[in-house]
């Protein structure tokens, strides 16, 4: 297991020097603001843009922003002096042949490989059975798909998968509560596990707990956001693209409730697991995704893998198709660009988007795909609820 | 699980060390540096009888293409836009034509043509014209005339002739050069990456 964790860690460490996603940069330079300070950094953005080099809003939640933002205070030693000036450069090319690069995303980075190693371990906790527990470990660490989602496309979203992880562990031992704050903790930093309220809601065993279980999540993030309420955050963040993305499919609104009804009437005994799965297989299956959304299932199709391991081989390929979906938006830092480190005259090369539009429609190429996953995911919906028994060990 | 274990370490291993050198392998053209920077506030229309023509020295063999931003608003220009290069005694060396429907509004236009072996160190000058273009198909081009971005401007952009007078400075141009070979290039990418990553202040960590 020691030599499989350093391994580990050295994929990781690769990964996160040589490839490069603007993203870290931006978050970086908004969370910047918290070592001069800067208390609401949705109205400072929106009242200094003007002067800003970076003249994006902050679409995160506040926890984002302060943890972000409180790491880059506590490195800031290793970091060095040119840091700040390097969040601020918005050239495009003089900040990624800054012969700095490599130390400074390795160093942004490490927060997410504490946390990637953490999942890894407490997955274990879901199993008894000791080569189920080595099966967790394995499968977290070494699928490409997380490596690829956390380190090349520099996924904050890790920390409210964590909580989420945290969440469920609270299911399994019968603690709701615990997950319920879980699950508000974790909306402090992306708002999705809110989502998951209407089932918690119908979790309760009476009136009284299930006004609880579906009131705590939103007190907590009530409570992390109080401080912010204004019309920036209102316009950054919550309404976002990035938030309210999700329901930009009539189809993810449509089949999310029909999830909803279907438990609120028929199901008389919930396992909160299989709709978690279920809920994002449905997101993925109908909504125009971000590929680091996909970190939010992964752990638990670890998970499932293990105590279903005959889906194994079909969750590893509905991964790699979900892949191809994002990767066909015209957009050179889904593909060519996040080698921009090694070099610049990547920026020559087509996109593949580019590449399929010589011989046929990349939309249409894109919709293919994203109906195979759809169609692998519902099935995978089917098998879930058709043979539930297989979850009640684990939740 | 140690099929997946090997698959993984080799996939990311792969991703790091082999791919960027596949990607080298479909690099055409190398660009000789970034665009220099410009105010969007200084074009130069070209229409009819009216061109511009920029004079500058090339750097290297295998001059294959030049690049400039040109504005096109609302595709107004669908006419023929020719780009003639001649060499220093203004003997037509090369031709391009593309349409302007092919010119979306402010984009970055490469003006690809046969590669000129023997280019290193020659000064040429382009022509820019859309001869059967009216006042109402007006294309510009952006220059650098005087400020700062003069001052940021590379030497090897020497100076341009718009109405038939002579300006220091020119068109925000970047040249492309026709690589020797693939060899030459992933050789030039994996030794500029492991320069800068050998460079003192990036390993303290």
């Amino acid at each position: 297991m020691k030599r499989l964790l350093i391994l580990a860690i050295v994929l990781r460490l690769l990964v996160a020097g040589f490839l490069f996603h603007p993203d870290i940069k931006t978050i970086n330079f908004q969370a910047s603001f918290l070592k001069t300070g800067v208390f609401n950094i949705y109205t400072y953005l929106v009242d200094n843009k003007k002067s800003l080099t970076l003249k994006d809003d902050f679409v995160y939640f506040p926890l984002t922003y302060f943890t972000v933002g409180g790491y880059q205070w506590a490195a800031s030693g290793v970091l060095g002096k040119g840091f700040d000036s390097w969040l601020a450069d918005a050239g495009s090319y003089s900040a990624v042949e800054n012969p700095n690069i490599f130390k400074y995303l390795v160093t942004l980075k490490l927060p997410y490989l504490v946390l990637d190693v953490l999942i890894a371990f407490l997955l274990m906790k879901f199993f008894e059975d000791k080569e189920e527990k080595k099966k967790a470990f394995v499968f977290w660490l070494f699928n490409p798909f997380t490596i690829i989602i956390i380190y090349v496309f520099s996924n904050i979203d890790i920390f409210s998968v964590i909580l989420t992880v945290l969440s469920f562990l609270m299911i399994k031992k019968q603690k709701l509560f615990s997950a319920a704050i879980f699950l508000g903790l974790a909306s402090g930093f992306k708002l999705y596990p809110l989502l998951f309220i209407p089932f918690l809601f119908l979790a309760g065993r009476n009136l009284k707990e299930k006004a609880i279980l579906s009131v705590t999540p939103l007190i907590t993030f009530g409570i992390i956001i109080l401080p912010f309420i204004s019309s920036a955050f209102f316009q950054s963040a919550l309404v976002s693209g990035l938030t309210t993305g999700i329901f930009t499919s009539d189809f993810a609104t449509l089949a999310l409730s029909l999830l909803f009804f279907y438990v609120a009437l028929f199901d008389k005994k919930i396992n909160l697991f299989n709709y978690w799965v279920s809920m994002f297989l449905i997101i993925f299956s109908f909504a125009l995704f971000h590929v680091q959304w996909l970190l939010w299932i992964v752990p638990f199709l670890v998970i499932l893998c293990i105590k279903k391991p005959d889906l194994s081989r079909l969750i590893f390929f509905l991964g790699a198709i979900a892949f191809v979906v994002p990767l066909l938006f015209q957009d050179r830092y889904m593909s060519i660009s996040l080698f921009r480190i090694y070099s610049t005259w990547f920026d020559m090369l087509p996109t593949p988007f580019t590449l399929v539009q010589k011989v046929y429609d990349p939309l249409n190429f894109q919709f293919v795909f994203h109906s195979i996953l759809a169609a692998g995911n519902l099935v995978m919906i089917y098998k879930l609820f058709k043979e539930d028994d297989v979850n009640d060990n684990i939740i | 699980m140690k099929k997946l274990i090997w698959f993984t370490t080799a996939t990311i291993l792969f991703l790091v060390f082999l791919f960027p050198a596949v990607l080298a392998m479909g690099i055409k053209l190398i660009p000789n540096g970034d665009q220099p920077g410009y105010n969007s506030d200084q074009r130069l229309g070209v229409y009819g009888i009216r061109d511009i023509s920029q004079k500058f020295i090339s750097e290297k063999a295998n001059l294959s293409a030049i690049g400039t931003s040109i504005r096109n608003p609302n595709l107004q220009n669908k006419k023929d836009i020719i780009f003639t290069l001649f060499d220093e005694k203004m003997n037509i060396v090369r031709t391009t034509i593309i349409n302007g429907r092919n010119v979306e509004d402010g984009n970055f236009i490469k003006f690809v043509f046969e590669p000129i072996f023997d280019s290193k160190n020659k000064t040429y000058t382009f022509e820019i014209v859309s001869p059967d273009a009216g006042p109402g198909d007006t294309i510009e081009v952006f220059y650098v005339e005087n400020g700062i971005s003069l001052q940021s401007m590379p030497n090897w952009i020497v100076e341009y002739t718009y109405d038939k007078k002579i300006h220091k400075g020119g068109l925000p141009i970047v040249l492309y050069f026709k690589p020797t070979s693939k060899f030459e290039i992933i050789k030039e990418i994996y030794t500029n990456l492991f320069s800068r990553f050998q460079s003192l202040d990036s390993q303290k960590i």
